[in-house]
């Protein structure tokens, strides 16, 4: 697993590629718990390369998510591959998680 | 320099000036803004030089030399000839002082990466490692501020250690960790082209990525350095944070030898929790052919799943996963368990809705806390009904392969428990005929992964479901777990593998 962070404007993106499971998700928790401190975090994970995701990384995504709605912020997920969108949809996350197509659509709902 | 010069070579100085008085000059000096700094012979101030030339350094005239009482081209010729030796021996011993200066400065280098060494040794924990790193950088390269993070593979809390503390709000530090962690090399200040906001307090800046075991899980940076950072200052912080990733390893190596001691008893322990709290036994329905096993993961996972039998009340099952591992899992897979069984056991009318509903309600603000979820599958059966109502939250793989029709994968209608305040859970209904067949398994099995780091997937999965429909339950289950072990090809499980099976049989 590889992961990228940069700032578009006010939003943090993160890009993790590879494989995000039980091994790898350390580094990106932390990175998630220091980006939510702050009042209104707006976060977008884009996951266009990542080809796999177990529990325990759904579970960090979840965590962040519940950490921004506390903090009256915003976490997206976008650009997801077709297995990683099974999981999401199967498991009805899509339901928690606003889900984009591609990081412009994303960063446009934050702007409205 | 030209003064250091001549008080070292004053004897040679003498020797030229000797040989033009003897060649009939009646004096020779070196004149530095028209002021004399040697002459001879002595008493003779050379006010009405008759020739001069320039000596140089760097192409610039810092100095000349004038004789008096001689003329004439030859004369000239000489004495322009001997201000350009001089100004080439003068190049000589300035490139002598820098090469001696740098052999000092890399000496002294050499002999501060070896204290740093040492006094690494002394320390025992990362975070020391980390103090005793940026004090060293930041007196080695003069700077006035340092600080290092390091954020580890295994979950524990990231480091940040600043020295002065608090030089720079910690949110800026982590700023520039991410910043260098993607850049993947050092990130200098000040630099238009990068993209890196401008901390306060910052006038430059030096941060470079340190590699443990072949990615970047630290980084040190020193900042404040007067007339900032040059190849020399980058090499030589290069060469303390490679010092620092060996000892990072080594500590890391320790650490491990001993946490892998601690996870042993720590594992051990959950499985005993978790496989003795499965049923031990299965429970006899009218109407159902059922069967359930449980195989833990060497690191123990949260899978659980649970009978509920009780006179004049249906039969409800329970099968679920709580993210995690280890005996945090266990014990939160414990919570999840016993609280759909006693709403199971205990509501006046339990139905699958009911209590999912309600145990998500009850479990919603814990889960918050601890930051997990857990997808549970829960099923009623009224016996005679050939009806079974389930309810999921979450949970996948689920498998329906009615007796005369195609296997389908059952979608979960809502989230797993402890997402959203609210389950939308809602009772569905699936035919329970003779013959009719319900797969609930954890995602131990659809993730189980061979030796080319392919993963069985769910796609495998529904295929081997069909393939064995015509089988008993306990048959199906078997042939299940032993078919996704050997696609493991004997690696160790990465997740506990769990199951419940139920078929419709005649009652």
């Amino acid at each position: 697993m590889e992961m990228k962070t940069r700032i578009t404007g006010d939003v943090n993106i993160l890009e993790i590629a590879g494989r995000f499971d039980t091994n790898t998700v350390p580094p990106v928790s932390a990175w998630l718990e220091q980006v939510t401190a702050t009042p209104g975090p707006r976060v977008l994970v884009n996951l266009a390369d990542t080809t796999f995701v177990d529990s325990t990384a759904l579970a960090t995504l979840v965590q962040a998510l519940k950490r921004c709605h506390q903090m009256q912020g915003d976490l997206c997920v976008c650009s997801l591959r077709r297995p990683v969108y099974m999981i999401f949809e199967l498991t009805r996350l899509d339901k928690a998680f606003n889900i984009f197509v591609d990081e412009e659509h994303a960063i446009q709902s934050f702007n409205n | 320099m030209l003064v250091t010069l001549l008080s070292s070579q004053y004897a040679r100085f003498t020797a030229l000036a000797d040989a033009w008085l003897a060649q009939g000059a009646s004096a020779f000096g070196v004149f530095q803004d028209s002021r004399p700094l040697i002459y001879w012979p002595a008493g003779h101030r050379l006010a009405r030089p008759s020739i001069t030339a320039p000596i140089t350094h760097n192409d610039e005239e810092i100095a000349d030399l004038r004789v008096a009482g001689v003329s004439g081209m030859a004369a000239e010729m000489r004495l322009k000839a001997d201000a350009t030796l001089i100004s080439y021996v003068l190049q000589l011993e300035n490139e002598l002082q820098c090469m001696t200066a740098d052999l000092a400065t890399s000496q002294d280098q050499q002999l501060a990466l070896y204290r740093l060494t040492q006094s690494m040794r002394d320390h025992v924990t990362i975070i020391e490692t980390l103090q005793a790193l940026v004090i060293e950088a930041v007196r080695m390269t003069k700077s006035h501020a340092g600080f290092a993070a390091f954020v580890s593979s295994d979950g524990q809390e990231p480091l940040l250690v600043q020295s002065p503390d608090g030089f720079m709000p910690d949110d800026v530090a982590w700023h520039i960790y991410w910043h260098t962690h993607t850049a993947e090399r050092e990130v200098i200040l000040p630099d238009p082209a990068s993209d890196l906001l401008y901390p306060e307090n910052v006038e430059n800046m030096l941060a470079v990525p340190i590699w443990v075991r072949g990615s970047i899980m630290a980084m040190m940076g020193v900042t404040n350095r007067p007339g900032g950072f040059g190849t020399p200052n980058i090499k030589l912080v290069r060469a303390i944070s490679d010092q620092a990733s060996a000892q990072i390893e080594r500590m890391l190596l320790y650490q491990e030898m001993f946490d892998q001691a601690r996870l042993k008893t720590e594992m051990d322990l959950a499985r005993r929790v978790q496989l003795d709290l499965m049923p031990h036994q299965l429970p006899t329905v009218p109407g159902l052919d059922l069967y359930a096993s449980s195989r833990p993961a060497l690191q123990v996972g949260g899978d659980f799943f649970d009978f509920i039998v009780g006179d004049d009340r249906p039969f409800l099952f329970s099968l679920g996963d709580v993210t995690g591992k280890g005996l945090s899992a266990a014990l939160l897979m414990t919570m999840t368990r016993s609280a759909i069984h006693s709403k199971a056991q205990f509501m006046p009318y339990p139905t699958p809705e009911a209590v999912m509903r309600q145990s998500n309600e009850d479990l919603y603000h814990d889960f918050t806390r601890v930051g997990v979820f857990a997808t549970v599958f829960v099923g009623q059966y009224e016996p005679g009904s050939q009806k079974l109502i389930y309810a999921n939250a979450g949970h996948s793989p689920v498998i329906y392969r009615p007796f005369d029709g195609e296997p389908e994968l059952l979608r979960a209608d809502s989230t797993a428990i402890g997402i959203l305040p609210v389950s939308s859970c809602r009772n569905q209904t699936l035919n329970m005929r003779p013959g009719d067949l319900l797969v609930v398994a954890t995602d131990g099995f659809s993730d189980t992964r061979n030796s080319r780091d392919e993963t069985f997937d769910i796609e495998r999965l529904i295929v081997l479901v069909d393939q064995l429909a015509s089988q008993t339950a306990c048959e199906i289950a078997n042939a299940m777990l032993e078919t996704v072990s050997r696609f493991g090809g004997g690696r160790n499980q990465d997740d506990d593998q769990t199951l419940v099976v139920i078929k419709g049989a005649a009652s």
